[in-house]
């Protein structure tokens, strides 16, 4: 990974050489050693004019040339969605290593700029002139669950407090301060019920992971970590009396990888904004319905706790790099699963579990990634 | 009716979305699923059925959200709500104007179509104000 957080010094050039060189260099393989590329980013065509060929032009870079690159964009679940395609060209047979990568670089001089590029991840055909956007999506999804009696208000603010408690501990976080919940309540209303310290901000980062066919890395140092379901589903027009787009595309990941939630050690969610994780934990099967708040209570989505939930603070204290934050969960549950999380390692997780979710449409998610990882070495 | 009969229908900029009371677009013939703006083919069963359907211009207001960052061109604070239209319309999200009164979650609502150059073209009212 390259650290999330503002480098206005950095380019995408940067910021992807610093992500993908580690990961190359993490697996003990040469640029050489690369027989595909998915290159993951969803705003630099509007923020740097760079489109067509985004990930041609950062990955030359670093001498990836030849080889096939392909750029995925998929909103804030582009990362994750291009893990998908390595994984398929894996199993297809076609690449034995493939690196995937993604880059963002939100932070630019005219940060009305910024927004405007997020708001163009709902359907602007249907959306557009209203003012709608990722937070107020959020706070309406928030605020039908307190109305129905299944959140309250000390929820999102006791789950935005974790957040950046666990953002304080991790090197590679964006926001690495502890908030009291004096200060997440007091801080500036955003989409209210939301206010600014449980919101994601712009960012920059990169994040790089190298996917590889079992026996194709020759370093048998680290602990292998397996990728034991990789599911892919996109929203769609709800009546809102059905599942939830996420539920489906973990039941999917569930029944591929043969386990349940009751089998998931530590888990990477989408909290575009904290409070996101409450909503998490029901649809991804973690508890019942309405009883979020009472999970989190009970300490077992702590670092510490017997279930952690977003170690590395997730998108909102981690930083939300938009086109890097589902392999930035995919690092930190690679880093979990081998023992290397440092001041944020969880007790001994087996199987890991990502869940990155992008766009916008009406009562939905736009798309929805979910991927569950398996340490193979036993612990001892 | 087959699937080609999508390859017929109008364009999406010649389809009506208002009619100046109430929005307008697709109702299912075959499986009654209702989409706004009007689609070629439905997204419940895949036929290329959806006829252009008036909806209710009445509501119900799922939730809400007053988004206090302003936008250029979209002074803050203003409210957007979810509202699933009624008798079995979809869901829409749309601006919520009140005369300052805190709205609430299964209120009433009332469709307001503004003029043609109008941004946004149409927003919700409760539906005691409307009249
Ligand atoms: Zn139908």
């Amino acid at each position: 990974m390259h650290p999330f957080g503002r480098y206005p010094n950095s380019s995408l050039k940067d910021l992807n050489r610093v992500a993908c060189v580690s990961a190359l260099v993490d697996a003990g393989l040469a640029v050489s050693d690369v027989d595909a590329v998915y290159a993951a980013n969803a705003m630099a065509g509007l923020l740097q004019g760079q489109e067509m060929i985004r990930g041609q032009s950062v990955m030359r870079e670093i001498g990836i040339e030849r080889v096939p690159v392909t750029n995925v964009e998929n909103a804030c679940a582009s990362g994750s969605t291009a893990l998908r395609q390595a994984v398929l060209a894996i199993r297809a047979g076609s690449a034995d290593v493939v690196l995937v990568a993604g880059v963002e670089k939100m932070f630019v001089e005219d940060r009305s700029r910024t927004l405007a590029a997020l708001e163009s991840a709902g359907d602007l055909d249907v959306v557009s002139g209203i003012g709608l956007q990722f937070t107020a999506v959020y706070g309406m999804r928030l605020r039908k669950l307190i109305a129905a009696g299944r959140l309250t208000v000390d929820d999102l603010v006791a789950v935005s407090v974790k957040s950046h408690a666990n953002g304080e501990r991790n090197p590679y976080a964006q926001h690495r301060k502890v908030v009291s919940p004096e200060e997440v309540l007091g801080s500036r209303p955003i989409a209210d019920p939301l206010t600014l310290l449980m919101c994601s901000s712009i960012c920059d980062g990169a994040a790089a992971v190298v996917v590889a066919r079992r026996g194709a890395v020759r370093d048998n140092s680290k602990p292998t970590v397996r990728i034991r379901a990789s599911q892919a589903a996109t929203g769609y027009t709800t009546t809102g009396n059905e599942p939830s787009l996420t539920e489906l595309c973990a039941a999917a990941a569930y029944a591929e990888a043969g386990v349940g939630p009751e089998d998931v050690d530590v888990a990477e969610v989408h909290d575009a904004m904290a409070p996101a994780e409450l909503i998490a934990y029901e649809q991804l099967g973690f508890c019942s319905p309405g009883d979020a708040g009472a999970l989190l209570d009970s300490g077992t989505t702590q670092i510490d706790g017997s279930r952690p939930v977003n170690p590395s603070g997730g998108l909102s204290s981690r930083g939300h790099a938009v086109g890097a934050t589902g392999l930035a969960q995919i690092a930190e549950l690679t880093w979990q699963l081998r023992g290397e999380a440092a001041g944020r390692q969880t007790e001994r997780p087996r199987i890991g579990l990502a869940h990155n979710n992008g766009g916008w449409l009406e009562g939905e998610s736009a798309v929805s990634c979910v991927h569950l990882l398996e340490r193979t070495d036993p612990w001892d | 009716m087959g699937l080609n009969a999508a390859l017929k229908v109008p364009t999406t900029a010649e389809r009506p979305r208002d009619n100046g009371h109430a929005l307008v677009g697709s109702r299912c013939g075959q499986c009654g699923a209702t989409s706004f703006p009007a689609r070629a083919v439905c997204h419940r069963c895949g036929t290329a059925a959806p006829a252009e359907h008036t909806f209710a211009a009445t509501g119900v207001l799922l939730t809400y959200t007053t988004v206090h960052v302003p936008r250029p061109g979209l002074p803050a604070p203003y409210t957007l709500g979810q509202i699933a239209l009624d008798d079995g319309g979809p869901m829409v999200f749309g601006q919520v104007r009140t005369d300052g009164t805190e709205p609430e979650a299964g209120m009433a609502v009332r469709v307001r179509i503004g003029a043609p150059s109008e941004t946004p073209r149409y927003w919700f009212v409760p539906e005691r104000f409307a009249g």
